[in-house]
């Protein structure tokens, strides 16, 4: 966004979409992830199918030493994700982000109006698909689910791991239940979590037509103009207004 | 030297293989295995129990008992045949043989005999649930000694991994009990424990093969075994800290409840309920979104390609 928006010097042909320390976060989380899913696979199927979790888990050096790296991936995310957070708070104060109702990730009413208009349309009852800014529901909710993951699988993985140092928040009415709970918390919202991002992530950031085999952006950081009008309308028109509006009336 | 005179002067020699350390096997358990190896089937022994014949002696060889007489543990039974009695039973053996007598039916003075050899274990076992199950309570479907380690002929070394109270197969081994609901229902077990360790992460573990994961006697001791009621076993309140503390350093009260073989209680049970239809909810969206998108996709590129461009 740090790109010039005059319009009266023609347009770029790209713009930077995802900034390095974005890439490097995102990067982190995806390879903790799988490292995660992998090793936590032979534990939460220990015993179906019989006997090939071993063998996974062999795969990984063995359940010892599966846990140790299940342990220290989970603390990198852990950190990936508290610097993500520590790294927003720093660009608003700085002001180097703002919000804006067609650049900001936060869930809006448009959103759930964007999804009934796409239903809409797949059920060819609409014309017209929906227009998104900076980021689709489809993009919204691929990255706060990452946060209720991180609360939920990041906190009960950190209290499994860590378990003497936590109990001692532990209130003493919730100790009965709480080690049960956290277990399944864990393992049930990993499942979740693996396949959302087997089906929504993989498909619309891999599979689907316009953008397979991936969206390169993971990598470059850049969108070309061209992807951005026709992926990001209203994001287009907010960064190039002159240019918008002189299509609208050829 | 030709290899004629060489092998007549070494022949001689050949005798001291007789004296390598290899047979140690009793030439009375020899005599007694040339029949009994071959012998199959049951027969009645004057207590009315039937009495398996068979001893494998490659099994027999194999054990940790193999240099061990027969008469060792069958005081009953004379070198030679089974017509001369053998020598008088020491009395401390023959009372405890009396005791056992309704469990150990087939030969309860080789049941007993065990304690010549195993004292200190044979009396905790004498004082544990399980031993005070067949000395007070006059019951024979407790565990003694064979129920956990198998028959004394082939018992193994509890490391060995064959051996049915070693840490692949312990588990298992107490399950034919903890496990049966006859038993459970019986003597008022704790219903569900062998679901919930397989179901736990300890259980996880131990099958996947973790060199540090508990088995049942790493909480519930193995000889001196107690109820869980009884201030003197080591998973009975306060002492859990300590028991739990083995593996989990600073182990406190508010870590120790993470373990139990009881059934979830009503939050996690509700929890996860919560948890599942959130999954499957979301799991709904994603996947009829990702297929009608998919399929809006087929349709404009099939039937609307024209009216695009």
């Amino acid at each position: 966004m740090s790109e010039s928006t005059t319009a009266a010097t023609g347009i770029p042909k790209e713009i930077e979409r995802f900034n390095i320390i974005f890439r490097i976060q995102h990067v982190l989380m995806f390879t903790t992830f799988l490292i995660l899913s992998f090793t936590g696979w032979g534990l939460k199927y220990a015993h179906d199918p019989e006997g090939l979790s071993s063998i996974w888990i062999r795969i990984w050096g063995g359940p010892d030493t599966a846990g140790l790296i299940h342990r220290i991936a989970g603390v990198t995310m852990l950190f990936d994700f508290v610097w993500h957070v520590i790294y927003l708070v720093y660009l608003f104060a700085t002001k180097q982000m703002t919000i804006n109702a067609r650049t900001t990730v936060i869930p809006l009413p448009k959103d759930i109006f964007d999804v009934i208009k796409n239903f809409m349309y797949f059920f060819g009852l609409s014309k017209e698909k929906a227009k998104f800014g900076k980021y689709s529901y489809a993009q919204k909710f691929d990255y706060w689910a990452v946060f209720w993951g991180m609360f939920i699988i990041g906190f009960s993985g950190y209290a499994l791991a860590f378990p003497m140092q936590v109990s001692y928040i532990i209130p003493s009415f919730a100790t009965g239940w709480i080690w049960e709970l956290l277990g399944l918390m864990h393992s049930d919202e990993a499942l979740l979590a693996i396949v959302f991002i087997l089906f929504w992530h993989f498909y619309n950031e891999h599979l689907k037509p316009e953008v397979f085999p991936m969206s390169w952006i993971w990598i470059t950081g850049r969108i070309s103009t061209e992807q951005l009008k026709h992926h990001h309308p209203l994001e287009y028109e907010l960064l190039f207004p002159g240019e918008a509006k002189k299509e609208k009336k050829g | 030297m030709s290899q004629k005179t060489f092998a007549v002067a070494a022949a001689p020699l050949l005798f001291l293989f007789f004296l390598l350390p290899s047979p140690v096997f009793s030439q009375e358990s020899e005599t007694c295995l040339d029949c009994h190896n071959a012998m199959k089937g049951t027969i009645k022994a004057q207590s009315g129990a039937m009495v398996d014949l068979n001893v494998d002696t490659e099994k027999f060889k194999a054990s940790v008992h193999e240099m061990l007489p027969c008469t060792e543990c069958h005081l009953k039974f004379s070198d030679a045949s089974h017509a001369s009695s053998g020598s008088a039973v020491p009395s401390d053996i023959l009372s405890l043989s009396s005791k056992i007598s309704a469990k150990f039916s087939s030969d309860p003075i080789a049941g007993a005999a065990c304690i010549k050899c195993h004292e200190e274990v044979y009396q905790k076992v004498l004082s544990s649930v399980h031993g005070k199950n067949i000395l007070e309570k006059k019951q024979t479907d407790g565990a003694l000694c064979a129920d956990c380690h198998g028959s004394p002929h082939y018992i193994t070394k509890a490391k060995d991994g064959k051996s049915p109270v070693s840490r692949r197969y312990q588990v298992g081994t107490c399950g034919k009990c903890h496990g049966n609901q006859e038993i459970i229902e019986k003597y008022k077990l704790e219903e569900n424990v062998m679901d919930s360790f397989s179901e736990s992460f300890h259980g996880r573990k131990l099958l996947l093969g973790h060199t540090r994961a508990p088995v049942c006697s790493s909480c519930h001791n193995a000889h001196d075994i107690r109820s869980k009621s009884d201030p003197l076993s080591p998973v009975f309140g306060k002492n859990k800290l300590e028991t739990c503390g083995k593996c989990h350093k600073g182990a406190n009260e508010k870590f120790v409840p993470a373990i139990t073989h009881k059934r979830p209680g009503p939050i996690p049970h509700y929890g996860e309920k919560l948890l599942i239809l959130l999954t499957m909810g979301v799991f709904a969206f994603i996947v009829i979104h990702v297929l009608l998108e998919a399929f809006a996709d087929i349709r404009d590129a099939v039937f609307r390609k024209k009216e695009d461009k």
